[in-house]
């Protein structure tokens, strides 16, 4: 266990500093500097070659490049070239909106698909093929237009929950949940597909396992076959599709916020692309790398509780 | 995009299929894989010659008609500036279709050639390339796109062929476990011998047998690359106006959706569609279509073919199988005709080689046949009642309790997820009515009896923690929980350890002693039967060719078959020399289905002649037992017996001696 788990750190820190030496490097391989950046179109060149001066691009490589690892490792991911605001400060508002979003569909998705999975595995017949179909239609929606399609349906036809925006949780918690709600649902319906095939195979390849047979040798009730023996069996993948699932939607969450006007991690990328702004560009890697990690973590200690072999290794 | 990079369940096949040459046309005689495979040629192809073929042009604007629903002149309809549909969603197309090829091409040209290094370069070279791309998993990819966008602008094939390197990641980890299962068979190590360079043993003898899966999965990673690049131009990380992208065309919708709900329907439904075909597509290579599900659900055992009070023909019999047939549902029988009776407290061995039944008529005395496999005909009687037609619910209440079961492979026969205490306590609660406490106290008393010195710890232990000894222990204890009165052991030692093997055995035997058990037990081992059986039932192809106690059969065997098992059979008595060479008996058993009129084993049979072909019936032997042989007695007044080295039964060279071959 203890190995296992120290492995699994150090993977956890390579992953973050690759991710930092892969964004230095792209940001340091182009010809743009943060000089025209921050001085805009009309900079003459002198001032651009001052600016970068006095933001220390001229410097060694190596020396930057420790100089922003020995300022990471204190929290600080620097300042936008574009309004020199702090980007760790933006990026803390940033993250739970972005990890709330992706939370929750992930749940949501885990609840659903294990649900739908169950049902496609142990109903058979039709409904199998109704969940299969259904299942494999849904993942292969693009999730922005699902999300239109949820805004003029819920939003718009129904006016059950609001079209777009969001209600920070200290302001309004109600507000809160219901601005989430669209996005979560959006991004939850390939989610749950994914999870459902998952949790589907899952349950078909244990219900074939040479100890189920043991198990009906010896009478045991069919319910406790299904949902304690072979629901346990399928246990494993499907914890792993949902880690790959939340960092799916943690990563693609871009697009949603987006569609709906969320204040999250993802939009910060995108302005941060649009505008050439490095140092934000840089941070916002950084900091959805970690908490990609950190859940990574997470779920290796619940795969860890669920598998005796990890725990006994 | 959210989109997870390719099927992580592993669901689609990961087991390589052999070389296929015929795959493209068994994809298209699926209707689904038809209709996928139909509608991305006509987007490709649509898509490319839309230039040549659409009604207007891209930027042409009709200002009188904006935001117009489908008509004759806009069959689609219009955009907020009175542009047409069609021609912007074709026009789109081409992108997105060509670059998502170019991340599948990436993806593939990275992640394959490293899959096939891995594998063949063995453990340490493996765990270096896995840990990188571990990494490379691990990142937030869509983010890191982000970043590669605000550095080198928007320049999408690029920045897919920078996806396609992220997403190699999860090519490799898929491909990987395909090749190195190709590199397990025999063939590969063959051709390697045979002097084959490197290249040459992947290009011809790995790659062919891992087409399935590649195709399934580049089909898979085609269609998230579609939804990757409209994502990206969703975003306005894609053509600039006024040239169309279906991202933004279905960004643009979203700011019309409360006045003009029609717009995100067209170009939406395009990518939606052209995604759904690709994953179609791999499911259709996959075979695992909507379609092909077969359920799970129980099946019933089939209504009782005939009326079961037939008494029985030995009172003493506590089990009397009489004249069972077991079957492939619309499908060849698999054991037909078979008799046999087992007394109280003594030991019955089914025996013979591989593929003869044995097993199919072991596991019909529980009901667990194999899906699809059922009892066509004949009784099972069990202390009086025939479990033959009985519902699994019926069934439920004799199994453990009455007659238990042991399999084969101890190892994977218990459940790896839980503690060797809670499978043996849930159980014995079920059966016995007890607590938890004293369940678990039973549970190492039953532990201790099959010979477990430290049975606590064993109790703690997962099933990976033990050897395959002391998990059949475990599986005996497991079978003992509910005090039954038969106890069926399919091959129990065939898996294990020559040493080990006899420890069972001996245990077996004690078992019976103490507790008065009956036993019926498969094997192929003649060694095995001479040990421990009472009486024995000699199977060939699917039915039972000699039966008697075990003394009377293997002291004076009468069935040629039972001769030639024997003669074959490597076991020595103390004190005998070893025969100078084993005899073999020539070619196969027959396959279900096609067996022959008259004595199935005629056509390897030393003593066969014309009257053995025709059908005739058995004749009683050994006190108890019969004999299936037409000749039997003759055989028996001429003394003649299997011979080692027959004159004239020279066996063919397309055949192989299956019997004697003692694992």
């Amino acid at each position: 266990m203890l190995p296992f788990l120290a492995r699994r750190m150090a993977m956890a820190i390579g992953t973050v500093l690759a991710a930092v030496v892969i964004s230095f490097l792209l940001v340091h391989a182009t010809d743009t500097s943060p000089g025209a950046v921050r001085l805009g179109t009309n900079a003459t060149p002198e001032r651009i070659v001052a600016e970068n001066e006095a933001l220390g691009w001229n410097r060694p490589l190596p020396t930057q490049f420790f100089d922003y690892l020995g300022d990471l490792v204190r929290g600080d991911l620097g300042t936008s070239l574009i309004d020199g605001r702090s980007i760790a400060a933006d990026l803390a508002d940033r993250v739970p909106v972005t990890a709330s979003i992706a939370l929750f569909a992930t749940l949501l998705s885990g609840v659903l698909g294990i649900v739908l999975g169950v049902a496609a595995a142990f109903r058979g017949g039709r409904v199998a093929r109704l969940i299969t179909t259904g299942s494999g239609v849904a993942l292969s929606l693009p999730v922005f237009w699902v999300g239109i399609l949820l805004v003029y349906v819920l939003a718009l036809q129904l006016g059950w929950l609001p079209a777009t925006g969001y209600v920070p949780f200290t302001v309004d918690p109600v507000g809160w949940f219901t601005s989430l709600l669209i996005p979560v649902i959006a991004l939850t319906i390939g989610g749950a597909a994914i999870v459902a095939r998952t949790a589907n195979a899952g349950l078909r390849q244990a219900l074939g396992q040479e100890h189920v047979r043991t198990l009906r040798a010896m009478g045991t009730p069919e319910w406790r076959i299904r949902y304690v023996h072979a629901l346990r069996f399928a246990s494993l993948p499907v914890v792993s599709v949902l880690g790959i699932q939340f960092i799916a939607l943690f990563g693609g969450s871009v697009i949603i916020e987006n569609l709906f006007a969320l204040p999250g991690l993802g939009q910060a990328g995108q302005a941060a692309a649009a505008s050439s702004d490095f140092p934000a560009l840089v941070g916002v890697v950084v900091v959805a790398t970690v908490v990609v990690v950190l859940i990574n973590l997470l779920l290796d200690l619940v795969v860890a509780a669920l598998d005796p072999k990890v725990r006994a290794s | 995009m959210s989109v997870l990079p390719l099927d992580a369940a592993d669901d689609v096949t990961t087991e390589p299929g052999p070389p296929a040459r015929r795959r493209v046309p068994d994809v298209l005689r699926r209707p689904g894989g038809l209709l996928a495979a139909g509608w991305l040629i006509f987007i490709v192809v649509a898509s490319l010659t839309a230039p040549w073929w659409r009604p207007y042009g891209v930027a042409e604007q009709d200002l009188a008609n904006r935001l117009a629903l489908p008509s004759a002149e806009h069959w689609l309809g219009t955009d907020p500036l009175g542009r047409d549909l069609l021609s912007r969603i074709f026009t789109a197309g081409t992108e997105p279709l060509l670059s998502s090829a170019v991340t599948v091409l990436v993806a593939f040209g990275i992640g394959l050639p490293l899959a096939l290094i891995a594998a063949e370069r063995g453990p340490r070279v493996e765990r270096v390339i896995s840990r990188v791309t571990e990494v490379f998993l691990a990142l937030p990819s869509t983010i890191l796109l982000l970043a590669v966008i605000g550095v080198i602008g928007v320049r999408i094939f690029i920045i897919m062929a920078v996806l396609g390197v992220l997403i190699s990641a999860a090519v490799y980890r898929v491909m990987l476990g395909v090749a190195q299962s190709v590199r397990t068979r025999l063939y590969v190590d063959a051709a390697r011998v045979n002097g084959l360079g490197s290249l040459r043993v992947n290009v011809v003898h790995v790659l062919p047998s891992m087409a399935t899966v590649i195709a399934v999965q580049a089909a898979q990673l085609y269609g998230i690359g579609l939804l990757i690049v409209a994502g990206l131009a969703f975003l306005g990380f894609g053509p600039a106006e006024p040239d169309p992208s279906w991202g933004f065309m279905i960004q643009d919708a979203s700011s019309y959706v409360f006045n003009a709900p029609w717009l995100m329907v067209p170009t939406g439904l395009v990518l939606a569609l052209t995604v759904i075909a690709a994953n179609e597509l791999a499911d259709a290579i996959a075979g695992k279509a909507a379609g092909e599900t077969a359920p799970v659900r129980r099946r019933r055992s089939p209504a009782r073919t005939a009326p079961a009070e037939i008494p029985p023909a030995d009172p003493a019999a506590v089990l009397e199988v009489r004249d069972l047939t077991i079957a492939v549902d619309d499908g060849p029988d698999l054991v037909t005709g078979v008799s046999f009776a087992l007394r109280p407290g003594r030991v019955l061995g089914l025996v013979g080689e591989s593929g003869c039944g044995k097993t199919m008529t072991a596991r019909s005395l529980l009901g667990l046949l194999p899906d699809g496999v059922s009892v066509r005909g004949g009784a099972i009687h069990w202390r009086g009642q025939d479990l033959v037609g009985r519902t699994e619910k019926e069934l439920s209440a004799v199994r453990g309790r009455e007659i238990a079961m042991i399999s084969q492979e101890p190892m994977v026969a218990l459940d790896p997820m839980f503690s060797v205490a809670y499978q043996l306590t849930q159980p014995i609660r079920r059966f016995r009515g007890v607590g938890r406490g004293e369940a678990r106290r039973i549970a190492a008393e039953l532990l201790r009896n099959v010979g477990i010195v430290d049975a606590e710890r064993v109790l703690k232990s997962y099933p990976h923690q033990l050897s395959g000894g002391m998990a059949q222990r475990v599986c005996i204890a497991l079978a003992l929980t509910g005090e039954p009165e038969l106890l069926i052991a399919d091959e129990p030692t065939t898996a294990l350890d020559v040493t080990v093997q006899a420890e069972i055995l001996t245990l077996l035997r004690a078992l019976v002693r103490d507790t008065g058990l009956s036993v019926v037990i498969v094997s192929h081992d003649l060694g095995v039967v001479a040990d421990i059986c009472d009486d024995v039932a000699v199977m060939y192809a699917g039915t039972v060719v000699e039966s008697g106690t075990a003394a009377a059969v293997l002291d004076g065997p009468r069935h040629p078959y039972t001769q030639a098992l024997l003669a074959a059979n490597p076991h020595v008595p103390d004190g005998v020399a070893v025969p100078a060479r084993l005899a073999s008996i020539p070619g196969t058993v027959p396959p279900p289905g096609s067996w022959p009129t008259g004595c199935r084993f005629a056509s390897r049979c030393q003593f066969a002649q014309d009257q053995c072909r025709a059908p005739f019936p058995a004749e009683p032997a050994h006190g108890i037992g019969s004999v299936l042989c037409v000749r039997a007695d003759e055989l028996a007044g001429a003394h003649l017996s299997w011979d080692a080295d027959p004159v004239g039964a020279a066996p063919t060279p397309a055949t192989t001696p299956t019997a004697g071959a003692s694992r």
